[in-house]
């Protein structure tokens, strides 16, 4: 097990591929050292940017702790297959990008794209997500394919856009477009959404526990339903209204909303 | 007197290429073509903020140097930087934005242009689901329904109705003025109705219901351009519209997604959308799919605003889905006269339009993370070359704060706000008027740019200082050749 | 510079050298009769082929339309980059690369020649300012005017000779190379979301049909004696029972044909060679098109091979790229150029086990072998259509070999591989018919004079490939072939070594090549025509010319028109 400690300040963007528990196994303090990071256009080493210590290891996974303000340090744990990291503190954007197994804890905030075309593993965020959640790069439509991100914070626009599976939970509230385009697979959110939710999604299932301030006219109001499967041992307590949509994608997703905290969306019942 | 003919306008993104202009012992007397803007550039360009001559800041002050020592300078700042921002281009040549992306490259550096906070979201959406648009004149010979959505072409493009859209002549389409006239004598006469009418039995604003739009005498009805304008106030295009939709701010979203629904025949489970009733919009709704070609320009205002770029998403999938029922494309409204020259270049040369991060080597792109504007709120950059804009003006508060923190370089005519607080300031002189080069009209058409008049001397093009710096980055870190 | 290529199998088919070891000599970016040893540089190519520099007929490589396909896939780009190097700038591929990787990656395939065969007239600045930045390679580029209304005009009218003048007019001032032509009519038709459907389909409003528009630019061809035919995507491009459209095309110019030269080429064939009622009926009609393209010689065809993988797809062919669409449901770009053509792009992956996909890959690859004489047909994916130009090894691998063949059909959609006849086709290529395929047939076919060939006065464009024809054969060692051309052992462009190992060593500039028509009677720049202009466009005569200081290197050639 390995403790990373910044040896300073960090001003520019900081691309630090390498620190994955994968890559860091059966090297040595010094090996790992001499790992390639990138401060803006100059090529650097783990070595110049961290105190690296070993210490004794609590689980078999091969585990990395990070420790300090790490919110310039980008793609920390990309393409990472197992292991965990640990991180104490804010991190960089595209954490776990293009993450397949293993897991994430950060003890902080994370910048955007954390968890980016994510096919499996689990990030677990205890501070604030920013925007694109799990969302995909430019131009592309294949989003999250699989694993889990769990916010217990706030997350930002656009979460889980172009979902294909996978299940994505916010206990505190999202921005706007959550489950933008997606297609399959769960975003749970357990406070409010700024707005637009689902907008052209296809398939999948939204459900809302808090306040919404409107449902796209893209959307047919379909149930009031009692509660709601979020996965297979959880369960959500409502009533919620289901809509379906988005319509003008031929989409036949699943967005549930409170019922209780949304009174303003009652005149919906009428087309029941 | 000597009369420069086919002059192309660097001013907006119409960029009008009938321009005359009228010179008189090698400067410029008459404007002939030209908008107000257009006229006002060539006939004002050389104004009392022209800089002449470099100056760098020495202890606080600007001190005039020589070409080289600035050239020199800037260079210095450069090759030294970890993470250097190239930020500006719209308003230059092609020519130099070629250069200007070698220097990048050199120099590991980030170059963005003013797409990024203007038609930027508009590129992200084309990215995720494509555009169906044309040239200018297709709309001419052809459109015979043209909206305009968040976009004021009266006053921010003023020669684009006359020359691409409702009062052009085409092929198949005629124009609309005659029709105009009748109309305006018309509307001054309803606007008096009406405002006599809102005086006694109304306090409170209205958006024009139905019951009071215009309707055009039968006789013009069928057959002749109609235009719709939806923006968020009245404004002077939109007196000259068939159809004014007053959009609630912010919820352009919510109107296209229910035009999306009503052309495809689907019901709305609400009374209104955006504060605009839905009868109203079927109406609409029925407008478009019934044209046999139809343009919808949309413009800042639509980009810039609540859902940002998901609403051009969403009005590019408007467009698209109108492809099932007849023809219709959409073009965003280009404002500064080369911004489009700037995506296109940059495009061939990197893959990607603007916000290209060159610090790992080759080109990446992610607007958000490696756009300009973003960079500097996070405070993340090291040194600036701002070039033919002015950032300062117009960025938030705090980006420009960490523009005037790290070194700054600017090359402008002009002694904006943005050269205020530089560090290296190299005068450059006005592409279009004072140099030659390409431009792209926003429509992707390129136009030739003409050297008129000589600079003052000793002012450079930008293509050519920026060509100086990056022979001296090269001579810096050790490179020969070009 | 002075270079000695020693000892190489030369294969230089219109020289009639087929894989003789012999020595290359090249002074001043021309092949020579010999040069002095001492003082050359020797490149030592024992146990390697040498073969004139690649010349690829169709690929769309820049441009509007190519560009618009660049801003469209970031997630294209981000999977494929290209760091600086001392040497090169950098980019990123795949399907659609930026201009400086596009010229590296040709060239160190041993390519030295492109055909950019789709520009729009109004946009041919853009062109030529891409193409200059596209480096090492020659290229030349076709405008776009089976669609542009003063040819529809005259046409229609029967006044081909003034016709002639005005293409004339226009191919020299966009500096362009031939004629090309796209679903004649139809674009016009798209202007308005239309379409035609046959030939004979009259063009509304412009009274004429597709085969008047054919003919008549067929005519105007041979009026203006330009070195290459014209160029021609046919109608209902990508629809099933295509193959007689494409057949008929080939027909309605077979009298206009003199001395058995040919008068037509028709590109990415694989493309309008569909046979069926619809996509679930849709197979090859190769045997068919083979078999009239066997007996006739009024005809050059390219392939337009698939290849299984995510591309782009960007023709001129508007309303082709829509039903594209709405058979994919992917991104679509849309560019409609006023007076003159259209343009649509959309993503596309070409999947092994889809039907129609892997019916497609077989009729490429069935053209290329029913078709007897190589010199009438040459190899291209109709890049980036049926995928990559990177990966025209893979499908030399699979002309030379039929194991290879069989690999990849093992592979495929089952019901594909049961109806297609290209299991029963045993045919294997050699070096000598490559060549021809992937070279000289074409520079031939373009008439260009100085390219695909090795004699004295050539262009010193060569690639030397590291594979020994005495020692491997390439049924069997297929892989092997596949490898050695893709990456040549060293690309020499107008007599420099540009690329060894596959690497590149020298960046340097193409030439652009262009035709500077001469008719005797030229058109005249009337207040007249200044009006029309302005009428047909929106932007002034003066602006619509390309300069010359838009290409980095101009190579212009005079031709003398009959009339
Ligand atoms: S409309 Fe724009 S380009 Fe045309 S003259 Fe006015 S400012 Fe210049
Ligand atoms: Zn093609």
């Amino acid at each position: 097990m390995v403790n990373l400690y910044p040896k300073r300040e960090f001003k520019v963007p900081i691309f630090a591929e390498c620190i994955n528990p994968e890559i860091f196994e059966d090297k040595t303090l010094s090996e790992i050292a001499e790992l390639e990071v990138w401060e803006g256009n100059k090529r650097k080493k783990l070595g110049e940017f961290f105190k690296i210590e070993e210490v004794k290891a609590e689980t078999e996974e091969p585990t990395i702790t990070l420790y300090g303000d790490l919110s310039r340090i980008r793609r920390i744990g990309t393409k990472m297959r197992r292991g965990i990291i640990k991180i104490q503190g804010d991190v960089g954007m595209h954490l776990g990008e293009e993450m397949e197994g293993g897991k994430i804890v950060v003890r902080g905030n994370v910048d955007s794209w954390a968890g980016s075309m994510m096919k499996g593993g689990i990030i677990e965020i205890h501070g604030n997500a920013s925007h694109y959640l799990g969302a995909p790069y430019r131009g592309s439509t294949v989003g999250m394919r699989g694993g889990r991100i769990i916010v217990h914070g706030n997350a930002g626009n656009e979460v889980g856009a172009y979902m294909r599976k996978g299940i994505i939970k916010v206990y505190g509230n999202v921005g706007q477009f959550v489950g933008l385009r997606m297609r399959k697979g769960t975003i749970f959110v357990a406070g409010d959404a700024e707005g637009r939710m689902g907008a052209c999604m296809k398939g999948g299932k939204i459900i809302v526990c808090g306040h919404v301030d409107s449902i796209l006219p893209s959307f047919t109001i379909e149930n009031v339903k009692g509660k709601v499967k979020v996965e297979a041992d959880e369960i959500a307590q409502g009533p919620f209204y289901l809509f379906l949509g988005d319509l003008t994608e031929n989409g036949m997703g699943k967005l549930y909303v409170s019922k209780e905290k949304n009174s303003h969306l009652g005149f919906y019942e009428k087309y029941l | 007197m000597e009369i420069v003919k086919a002059v192309t306008c660097p001013v907006c993104g119409s960029l009008c290429d009938d321009i005359e202009v009228v010179m008189e012992n090698g400067k410029i007397v008459d404007v002939r073509n030209a908008c107000a803007a257009g006229a006002a550039k060539f006939l004002n360009y050389n104004c009392e903020h022209r800089i002449l001559k470099p100056l760098i800041r020495k202890n606080g002050e600007f001190v005039e140097v020589s070409l080289d020592e600035a050239i020199r300078k800037a260079a210095e700042i450069l090759a030294n930087a970890s993470y250097p921002i190239l930020y500006g281009w719209s308003s230059t040549s092609c020519e130099a934005v070629r250069v200007g992306l070698e220097l990048a490259e050199e120099i590991g550096g980030v170059i963005d242009n003013t797409s990024t906070v203007c038609h930027g979201p508009s590129i992200l959406s084309i990215q995720d689901v494509g555009i169906p648009s044309c040239t200018l004149g297709q709309i001419r010979h052809r459109a015979d329904l043209v909206v305009y959505w968040g976009s004021n072409p009266w006053s921010a493009h003023p020669r684009h109705i006359e020359r691409y859209t409702a009062f052009s002549e085409g092929r198949f389409q005629k124009s609309t003025w005659r029709r105009y006239l009748a109309k305006i004598r018309a509307l001054i006469a309803k606007k008096k109705l009406e405002r006599a009418f809102k005086r006694i039995f109304f306090k409170r604003e209205i958006s024009v219901p139905p019951h009071l739009r215009y309707e055009p005498p039968p006789f013009l009805e069928r057959k002749e351009r109609k235009l719709i304008v939806i923006d968020v106030r009245r404004t002077k295009s939109a007196e000259i519209a068939d159809y004014f939709i007053k959009v609630e701010p912010g919820k352009d979203y919510e109107l296209l997604q229910a035009l999306r629904m009503l052309i495809r025949d689907q019901e709305i489970e609400t009374d209104k959308v955006a504060g605009v009733p839905v009868e109203y919009l079927e109406e609409v709704a029925d407008v478009m799919v019934n044209c046999d070609f139809g343009i919808l320009f949309f413009g800042v205002g639509l980009t810039m605003s609540g859902a940002k770029m998901r609403n051009i998403d969403a009005a590019i999938c408007l467009t698209r889905d109108l492809n099932m029922r007849t023809k219709f494309v959409i073009m965003p409204m280009r404002g500064h006269f080369n911004v489009t020259g700037a995506n296109v270049v940059s495009t061939w040369q990197t893959g990607y339009p603007f916000a290209v991060d060159f610090s790992l080597g080759y080109p990446r792109y992610n607007p958000g993370e490696t756009s300009v504007v973003d960079i500097l709120l996070r405070g993340e950059s090291d040194a600036s070359l701002i070039i033919a804009s002015d950032p300062a003006s117009s960025f938030p508060k705090k980006a420009v704060e960490h523009l005037a923190k790290t070194p700054l370089i600017v090359i402008d005519p002009h002694m904006n706000v943005t050269a205020q607080i530089a560090d290296v300031v190299i005068p450059s002189a006005f592409v279009g008027i004072e140099a030659e080069g390409t431009a792209y009209r926003m429509d992707h058409v390129p136009l030739p740019l003409k050297k008129i008049v000589e600079p003052p001397e000793g002012i450079l093009p930008d293509e050519e200082i920026v060509r100086r710096i990056l022979v001296e980055v090269r001579r810096l870190k050790g490179i020969g050749g070009s | 510079m002075e270079i000695l290529i020693k000892n190489g199998f030369v294969f230089d088919p219109i020289n009639h050298i087929n894989g003789e070891r012999m020595d290359i000599a090249i002074r001043n970016g021309k092949i020579v009769d010999s040069v002095d040893e001492s003082s050359a540089k020797v490149i030592n190519a024992s146990g390697m082929i040498v073969m004139p520099g690649g010349v690829d007929i169709h690929a769309h490589i820049a441009g509007s339309e190519v560009n618009a396909g660049r801003l469209l896939r970031p997630e294209d780009h981000a999977k494929d980059v290209e760091p600086k190097t001392p040497i090169t700038r950098s980019g990123v591929g795949y399907s659609i690369p930026s201009t400086f990787t596009t010229g590296y990656r040709y060239s160190r395939m041993g390519y030295t020649t492109v055909m950019n065969p789709s520009m729009p007239p109004l946009e041919a600045k853009h062109t030529h300012e891409e193409l200059s930045d596209t480096p090492i390679i020659d290229k030349a580029t076709f405008p776009l005017l089976g669609d542009w209304w003063f040819a529809l005009e005259y046409l229609s009218r029967g006044q081909i000779e003034e016709c002639a003048k005005h293409i004339a007019w226009m191919i020299t001032s966009t500096k362009g190379y031939a004629i090309k032509i796209v679903n004649p009519g139809g674009l016009e038709s798209w202007g308005f979301g239309k379409n035609v459907e046959s030939l004979d389909t009259e063009v509304p409003y412009f009274n004429i049909t597709p085969r008047e528009i054919i003919r008549g630019l067929c005519k105007v061809n041979k009026m203006l004696n330009l070195p290459h035919t014209i160029h021609v995507h046919t109608n209902n491009l990508g629809k099933p029972g295509n193959f007689a459209t494409c057949l008929e095309t080939m027909k309605c110019v077979e009298d206009l044909a003199v001395d058995e030269k040919p008068v037509i080429h028709i590109t990415h064939c694989q493309f309008c060679a569909f046979k069926g009622e619809d996509w679930r009926t849709m197979s090859s009609g190769a045997e068919e098109i083979a078999k009239y393209v066997n007996n006739r010689s009024h005809v050059t065809l390219d392939m337009g091979q698939v290849i299984f993988t995510d591309t782009t797809t960007m023709t001129a062919d508007g309303p082709f790229q829509y039903t594209l669409y709405e058979l994919s449901g992917n991104k679509w770009v849309n560019h409609d150029v006023e007076t003159e053509t259209s343009s649509g792009i959309v993503p596309f992956h070409y999947r092994r086990k889809s039907y129609v996909h892997a019916v497609q890959w077989t009729i490429g690859l069935e053209l290329a072998l029913l078709i007897k004489d190589t010199w009438k047909i040459y190899m291209t994916t109709d890049h980036p259509n049926g995928g990559p130009f990177t990966s025209y090894p893979r499908i030399i691998a699979w002309l030379m070999s039929s194991q290879a063949r069989k690999e990849t059909l093992k592979k495929v959609n089952p019901r594909a591989r049961s109806k297609s006849l290209l299991p029963t086709i045993d045919r294997e290529l050699d070096f000598y018919e490559i060549a021809i395929m992937t070279r000289v047939g074409q520079a031939k076919a373009l008439g260009l004079k100085e390219k695909g060939h090795l004699g004295v006065g050539a262009d010193a464009d060569v690639a030397i490939y590291k594979i020994n024809p005495e020692l491997t054969d390439p049924s069997k060692d297929y892989k092997l072939v596949r490898k050695a051309f893709e990456r040549a052992a060293y690309t020499i462009k107008s007599g420099e070594i540009v690329v060894k190992d596959g690497e590149v060593v020298k960046h340097v500039e193409g030439a652009t090549i262009w035709l500077k028509i001469k008719t005797s009677s030229p058109i005249e720049v009337s207040e007249d025509i200044k009006r029309r202009f302005r009428e047909y466009w929106t932007v002034e005569y003066e602006n619509y010319p390309v300069s010359e200081k838009y290409l980095a290197i101009s190579n212009p050639k005079e031709v003398e028109a009959s009339i």
